[in-house]
């Protein structure tokens, strides 16, 4: 009774999870390059390419149901597909945050939003979300206590490039009186705060795909908490 | 060989072993008769299972409140095969203790041991301890029919008497001489007909069929559905005022709606009795049971622990291997 169906059922769900990571990490990329570079073009083919995405996510998200219905997996199999059913989700929000970043990337004047460190800041959570994806394709558990670490550091610098935005708000505009130059600055400020704000989040997903990896591989929650 | 009649052997038990006749139950321990494990890991595996050795470590079960019965040491020979190998395990009162395992592991023989059935097969050698509240049940000096009425079993196939539904619940206390009636008794004026009624009723409601049975009490138990004679043979080993029910695959013969059946009674059962099953059905395992005991191959206790654990997380290679089906 080797259930060699079950067992390449299995795989399949672990390789079709990493190439939907693969491919959202690709629209995190052209979100990236879209803001940094001011296109346009390639922000709105992320935005067009998030539907894909979606369906992808819900079509794995029943295989998960398929397998816990009808081959009531146990032990690291059961961690396995759990862990995969939550880890798709963070994927799929990572295609939701790259999505937004494409809208700021077409809703913003490049140079409101032209500064090195958001961009650093971006291939950093990138890197990480790849990393984490790794780690759950492979099952390397040391590499998901190294992701979890990684991000506090990208926390700290969200912080401190959104002090840095508002601090430049205060200095540069307190004196503005035109109401429309106001209105503009805000808009700025808003639309770099919401980038800070979702890159952060990204590697924030990142960490939840290493805590789930944590999971499946050791059965250790700590990094869930 | 009254002992019997409370736990009746099926047609298909007394077949699995021939030469059924009533023994002496263990025998005393002989130096050198342990015969030695086959290679330096010890036991020869059935087909893609890992070779690995058991820690002692996978077998500690830390619970609340205390144990009703405790197996120490427990080794089963029938004839030249070494069926179970240095079994110690406690099992907790009114609780659901599983007993899962592939074919011929040692896990029905394990549970035989618990009401000394074994003591039925003459090549069967029973060395170690079973104590039920503190007392060795393999001690000179145990009543069996005393044993068998506090440990109860229920067999795979339903296997009523072939008589009434009220007679099935009644005949061991009859028996046993708990429940007198009939013209002498009446004459006497120790009739307990009423009592016998009550009994019938507290056990077949106990044992969840007394809604279904109460207009019919004295039609012949052949004509119940299968899931009907097993609740009825859980409800006359109820009869005789058990502590702990041993089940042996109880509902492996019966169909999804009678099994859930059961699977129901078997949880509320274990609010005042101590359930022990063997089940080849993991997911029913899973379901039903506190704590959970695999046997693998060669009789070996391998894993023994909260049933949470052993479904999500072994510790055991071999037991992820076989819960998970590589195996088995």
């Amino acid at each position: 009774m080797a259930r060699h169906e079950y067992q390449a059922a299995l795989e399949e769900l672990r390789t079709d999870v990493a190439a939907l990571g693969d491919d959202v990490l690709a629209q995190l990329d052209r979100s990236l390059h879209a803001l940094e570079h001011d296109e346009t073009a390639a922000a709105n083919g992320v935005i067009e390419g998030d539907a894909e995405i979606n369906d992808r996510y819900l079509e794995l998200e029943a295989a998960c149901i398929d397998l816990i219905a009808l081959q009531q997996p146990v032990a690291s199999d059961l961690r396995f597909v759990v862990a995969s059913f939550k880890i798709l989700t963070d994927i799929e929000r990572i295609g939701d945050l790259a999505t937004n970043l494409a809208g700021y990337a077409i809703g913003t004047d490049g140079e409101a939003i032209a500064d090195v460190t958001l961009f650093e800041i971006g291939a950093a959570a990138h890197d990480l979300v790849e990393d984490a994806l790794a780690a759950y394709e492979t099952g390397d558990a040391d590499a998901c206590h190294r992701i979890a670490e990684r991000d506090d550091e990208i926390d700290s610098r969200c912080h401190r490039a959104s002090e840095r935005v508002v601090r430049d708000l205060i200095e540069q505009e307190a004196g503005a009186v035109d109401p429309w130059e106001v209105e503009a600055a805000i808009d700025d400020v808003s639309s770099v705060l919401l980038t800070i704000r979702d890159l952060e989040r990204v590697a924030d997903h990142g960490v939840n795909i290493a805590a789930r990896t944590l999971y499946l591989t050791e059965n250790d929650p700590a990094l869930l908490y | 060989m009254t002992e019997s009649r409370t736990t009746p052997a099926t047609a298909g038990e007394a077949d699995a072993q021939s030469g059924e006749s009533i023994g002496d139950g263990r025998t005393g321990r002989v130096e050198g008769t342990t015969p030695e494990p086959v290679g330096d890991d010890g036991r020869e595996t059935t087909a893609g299972e890992s070779a690995e050795r058991p820690r002692e470590t996978w077998r500690e079960h830390t619970f609340e409140g205390e144990a009703i019965l405790s197996v120490d040491d427990l080794n089963v020979w029938y004839g030249d095969d070494h069926a179970l190998r240095d079994i110690s395990i406690d099992i907790p009162r009114e609780s659901v203790t599983a007993l899962i395992g592939p074919s011929g592991c040692g896990k029905s023989t394990f549970l035989r041991c618990l009401n000394r059935m074994n003591d039925r097969i003459r090549a069967a050698r029973v060395e170690g301890t079973v104590s039920y509240d503190g007392q060795d049940i393999y001690a000179d000096e145990v009543d069996l029919v005393e044993l068998r009425k506090r440990i109860g079993m229920v067999f795979q196939q339903p296997n009523p008497f072939p008589k009434s539904i009220r007679d099935n619940v009644a005949y061991a206390p009859r028996k046993h001489g708990d429940i007198e009636r009939g013209l002498l008794p009446k004459l006497l004026g120790r009739d307990d007909t009423d009592s016998e009624d009550e009994l019938v009723e507290r056990c077949l409601r106990d044992a969840a069929l007394w809604d279904e049975v109460a207009d019919r009490l004295d039609d012949n138990a052949l004509g119940l559905s299968g899931g009907q004679q097993q609740r009825l043979c859980i409800a006359r080993c109820l009869a005789v005022d058990p502590e702990i029910i041993l089940m042996d695959e109880p509902a492996s013969a019966l169909d999804p709606i009678a099994t859930a059946k059961i699977e129901e009674l078997i949880d509320e059962l274990a609010e005042d009795y101590t359930v022990v099953i063997v089940t080849h059905n993991m997911q029913q395992a899973a379901r039903i049971s506190d704590q959970t005991a695999v046997f693998l191959t060669g009789g070996e206790l391998v894993e023994y622990g909260a049933t949470e654990q052993v479904f999500e997380n072994p510790q055991s290679q071999r037991v992820e291997e076989y819960i998970t089906g590589k195996f088995g």
